[in-house]
């Protein structure tokens, strides 16, 4: 087998939301640095929001102030570890990065002062922080009635149910369906979203959809406006229908989360990182003291050992593959090998019988100190939800996490860095 | 309050039900078979899924090999499309008595159960994940069965012979006109709605709550001891032939392939409470641990679901002496004019499901003897709805019937390939509002993301029929969550647990589904 060996300043595993913010910005600190991934993440499975933090467990209308609370409350929550403080920062330093990006016009809306209220594909109503401009415009904190608007041909996208909820919480939403042509049945968000690039096709979807409106309707389409470029599609689409218009997300494949990958690949690339996808880390090279000296990852065919100062590790939790539990009941982090913390141990009880509860396995993660440090290997800083102490998925705060401690774990090793310079 | 009335009423829509319903249909006999939820929600649909050659039980029980090795010969005529033909293997493992394989060969000869000594290379040969350490392997016809599916066509063939089939109807009383049985009162277990029934016969066949409907009409000493056994169903066909352990039979000794699924099985614990689902830990670790004996690196595939399942182990606490005092585990009917002096009343119980068309045929035939009436039976011959043209159900079918429509057809399931159109048409013709009923009907939401990406979808559609509001559509929804919930939990590790949480993303992150209006 060949064997290869590369050296960089810092290496990233992971390439969802938090991995691509720490490289990013470690690059623009002036790292060298490489992103190593076996795949993409969360991204292109998530709404491509930025929730910081939606329910506490009630609704959270003020995140800024409530994540303040949950510090106060949870110290092991990351939040705790981080600041508010942080998370504005990344917040921010995300905002930025998706105007100065690839998709011309696109840009976030929105900060910790408030959460938007955007309807989902059910019509149940999501509290989240930074969105999308293509979504804000279905932020029901503003009254007036909605047409959700669905095609039979997207089997992930349901406007009348979605509608039929929205209008049980006493919002007034109706809903309407367009015929869409398509070569073969099955049909996914992003197939559609390739459709509405076209602007010929766009344009005969717009006249079709026209006489179907009313009054002063906003619209809320599935989230496919755009994959190259939403800005363009989806201001079109607002003069055609001379209508505030939004997305609303779809079942994964995301496309707002899609373009949140675009992003952020290309902030990373513009400061001079890399980005390795279809690279798995086997192993770690531990030296005596536990500092990760190397990472062994195989892509390819071929086996390379990536040699680094610094490591951050984003490889996500149960969901990404990241954290894993045996058939021995034991949980282990899969990349490095590291210390888990917060895991039932065989004979512990790991999940309750009703599912919508809280559940003993979910607050499961990598061990950290207080810099996010991994337990056992100071030069490994850990973010995103390969973190313990967060139920991301009930709490709505995986992007805000992800955003906030990439951003923490970036600055962590450049002053490392700094220091060891210094030293 | 409505009234019906009907020859034969039938309280239990498992097999034995269905079954009996579908016979006595079969004979001329106006039936209505109810059950207190969805058929083969009970024993039925909660089994392995093996269709016994028979070889299980010869040695330790010779009558019940000889009763299935008949019945597989029948169900394979009548009911060739509920079954695969994938044949079967006992194999000596190092762990089994290795004199045990040459009784079996004695037993098999004994039996008539059709048996073929092949060598271990080629048993291996043919089924590569087996355990290479075994030391002997013998084909019998061993298959396997869809239960669900076979009780709904006896259900469609009792109905095309004018019978009646009433799902989520509990009996809440039995009728009785002093010795006589007269009918039973029905109540809508999700309206409240009451119905009385009269009946020339009433038929017990509730499994392993038969204890509780002869208690209604007021029978003494009916105990069924309900037997909980746990089965687990793995994300592959890990062997595509029923593979037993030659041995005495015990706990996880059975790898049953069905549909895509292997499902290894099982356990027997016994409780007090039919409706006791509790999975041990243990039981779980024990079933994982058989399974790599037969199947080395068993534990490293997808624990898709698990479940219970409860035997109904008859004890007559009527009879006296010391013969019929033995648990057991063959079948038991009780003619109650002979046994009590309470005529139009019979109760079946007991059994296995392979033998469950021999169970309905001698229940019919004590409805027979208590009504005077001479009808023979027709169901060993008489093939089901569907399964007339004597082709057994094959694997790739329904890949190969999708693949005709790929472009026009939209796929809801795509782990289980259920078309829209399929959907549909069993949410109009079932009028369920429960999507739990349409899996157990077209395996919805049965395949490795366990729901995670088709549940939103017939969410959608079913609320895109007549009559369905979003919050029927809602509920929906959420009971198919704790339902799938309940089966999967215990069980969770490995890309299955990574499975459950992508799918935690889904009805929390990106639809919210806990936060819908209430």
């Amino acid at each position: 087998m060949m064997r290869s060996e590369l050296h960089f300043d810092a290496v990233v595993v992971g390439a969802g939301v938090a991995g691509l913010v720490a490289g990013a910005r470690l690059a623009e600190g002036g790292a060298r640095v490489c992103v190593l991934a076996k795949g993409v993440g969360s991204t292109h499975l998530a709404p491509g929001t930025v929730d910081v933090l939606g329910y506490a467990p009630e609704r959270v209308d003020e995140p800024g102030r409530a994540v303040g609370e949950l510090i106060a409350a949870r110290p092991d929550h990351p939040y705790a570890l981080i600041g508010v403080e942080a998370i504005g920062e990344a917040l921010s330093w995300l905002a930025e990065r998706v105007v100065r990006g690839p998709l011309p016009g696109y840009r976030y809306v929105g900060g910790l002062e408030r959460n938007h209220l955007l309807p989902t594909a059910i019509g149940a109503v999501r509290p989240s922080t930074l969105v999308p401009e293509t979504m804000a415009g279905g932020d029901l904190r503003s009254g007036g009635p909605v047409c959700i608007v669905g095609s039979p041909v997207l089997r992930d996208f349901h406007a009348s149910l979605c509608a039929a909820n929205l209008a049980r919480a006493g919002i007034e939403a109706r809903s309407v369906a367009v015929a869409i042509e398509v070569e073969r049945a099955d049909q996914n968000s992003l197939g559609l979203a390739r459709r509405f690039d076209d602007a010929d096709w766009r344009s005969a979807f717009a006249s079709q959809l026209v006489p179907l409106l009313q009054g002063e309707e906003r619209v809320g389409l599935p989230a496919v406006l755009g994959s190259k470029d939403p800005h363009g599609v989806w201001s079109d689409l607002e003069d055609r229908l001379a209508r505030r218009v939004f997305e609303i997300p779809t079942l994964p494949p995301s496309v707002p989360g899609m373009r949140l990958f675009e992003v952020l690949r290309a902030a990373l690339r513009e400061a001079g990182g890399r980005l390795v996808l279809g690279s798995e880390v086997l192993a770690a090279e531990r030296a005596d003291d536990g500092r990760v000296v190397a990472v062994r990852a195989h892509a390819s065919g071929r086996d390379v050992r990536y040699v680094a100062s610094s490591f951050v590790l984003a490889t996500g939790g149960f969901a990404s593959g990241g954290v894993e539990l045996g058939s021995d009941w034991i949980t282990r982090e899969t990349a490095l090998g590291l210390a888990v913390s917060g895991a039932p141990g065989p004979g512990e009880e790991r999940f309750v019988a009703e599912y919508v509860a809280e559940q003993p396995m979910a607050r499961v993660g990598v061990a950290v100190d207080a810099q996010l440090r991994a337990e056992g290997a100071e030069n490994v800083v850990v973010a995103g939800a390969a973190l313990p102490g967060a139920v991301p998925w009930r709490e709505l705060s995986g992007e805000g996490i992800a955003v906030a401690s990439g951003s923490r774990a970036a600055s962590t090793v450049l002053s490392r860095a700094a220091a060891g310079a210094a030293a | 309050m409505a009234s019906l009335s009907t020859d034969v009423l039938v309280i239990g829509g498992g097999a034995t039900g269905a079954g009996v319903a579908w016979d006595a249909a079969l004979r001329g006999f106006e039936v209505l078979l109810v059950d207190r939820a969805d058929l083969s929600e009970g024993t039925s649909g909660r089994f392995h899924g093996l269709l016994h050659s028979g070889g299980r039980y010869v040695v330790k029980d010779p009558r019940a090999a000889e009763e299935c090795i008949g019945e597989n010969r029948i169900l394979r005529h009548v009911l060739a499309d509920c079954i695969e033909d994938t044949g079967g293997l006992f194999v000596t493992t190092p762990w089994d008595d290795p004199d045990y394989a040459d009784r079996f060969v004695e037993g098999c000869r004994a039996t008539g159960v059709d048996c073929e000594e092949i060598s271990p290379a080629q048993a291996v040969g043919e089924e590569p994940r087996l355990n290479p350490e075994i030391s002997r392997a013998f084909r019998v016809p061993d298959g396997n069965i869809d239960s669900w599916k076979t009780v709904w066509s006896m259900a469609r063939g009792a109905q095309e012979h004018g019978g009646r089939v009433m799902t989520y109807h509990a009996a809440v009383a039995i009728h009785r006109d002093g010795d006589e049985v007269t009918g039973a009162r029905l109540r809508d277990t999700r309206s409240g709605e009451e119905v009385d029934v009269e009946a020339r016969v009433t038929v017990n066949a509730a499994g392993a709550w038969a204890g509780r409907v002869a208690d209604l009409a007021g029978i003494e000493g009916v105990r069924v001891l309900p037997g909980r056994g746990i089965m687990i169903a793995m994300n592959h066909r890990l062997v595509n032939t029923v593979v037993n352990r030659c041995q005495m039979p015990t706990d996880g000794d059975i790898i049953v392939p069905i549909r895509t699924v292997s499902v290894i099985g099982t356990t027997d614990q016994h409780t007090d409470d039919p409706d006791d689902h509790t999975v041990l830990q243990a039981e779980v670790d024990a079933m994982l641990d058989d399974g790599e004996k037969l199947v080395p690196g068993f534990r490293r595939a997808r624990a898709l679901r698990v479940w219970t399942g409860v035997r109904p182990l008859f004890e007559d606490a009527k009879a006296d002496s010391t013969d019929t005092r033995d648990v057991t585990r063959a079948h038991a009917l009780l003619d109650h004019r002979e046994r009590d002096g309470v005529s139009r009343f019979v109760t079946i119980t007991g059994g296995k499901l392979t033998t469950f068309r021999l169970m309905a045929e001698e229940t019919v035939d004590a409805v027979c003897r208590q009504l005077g009436e001479e009808r023979p039976c027709a169901t060993k011959t008489t093939q089901l709805p569907g399964s007339e043209s004597g082709r057994h159900y094959r694997l790739g079918e329904r890949l190969e019937r999708k693949e005709q429509h790929l472009r026009d057809e939209q796929l809801i399931c795509e782990c289980e390939m259920i078309p829209r159109s399929k959907l549909e048409a069993t949410m109009r013709r079932t009028g369920t509002m429960n999507l739990d009923d349409i899996r157990r009907l077209l395996r919805l939401g049965m395949g490795p993301c366990q729901g995670g990406f088709c549940i939103y979808r017939a969410t959608g559609i079913l609320h895109g029929l007549d009559g369905i509001s979003a919050e029927d559509a809602d509920g929906a929804l959420l009971h198919f969550l704790q339902e799938r919930w309940k089966g999967v939990w215990p069980i969770l590790y490995g890309d299955q647990l990574r499975q459950a949480r992508l799918d935690d993303w889904i009805f929390h992150g990106v639809l919210d589904v806990e936060h819908l209006p209430s």
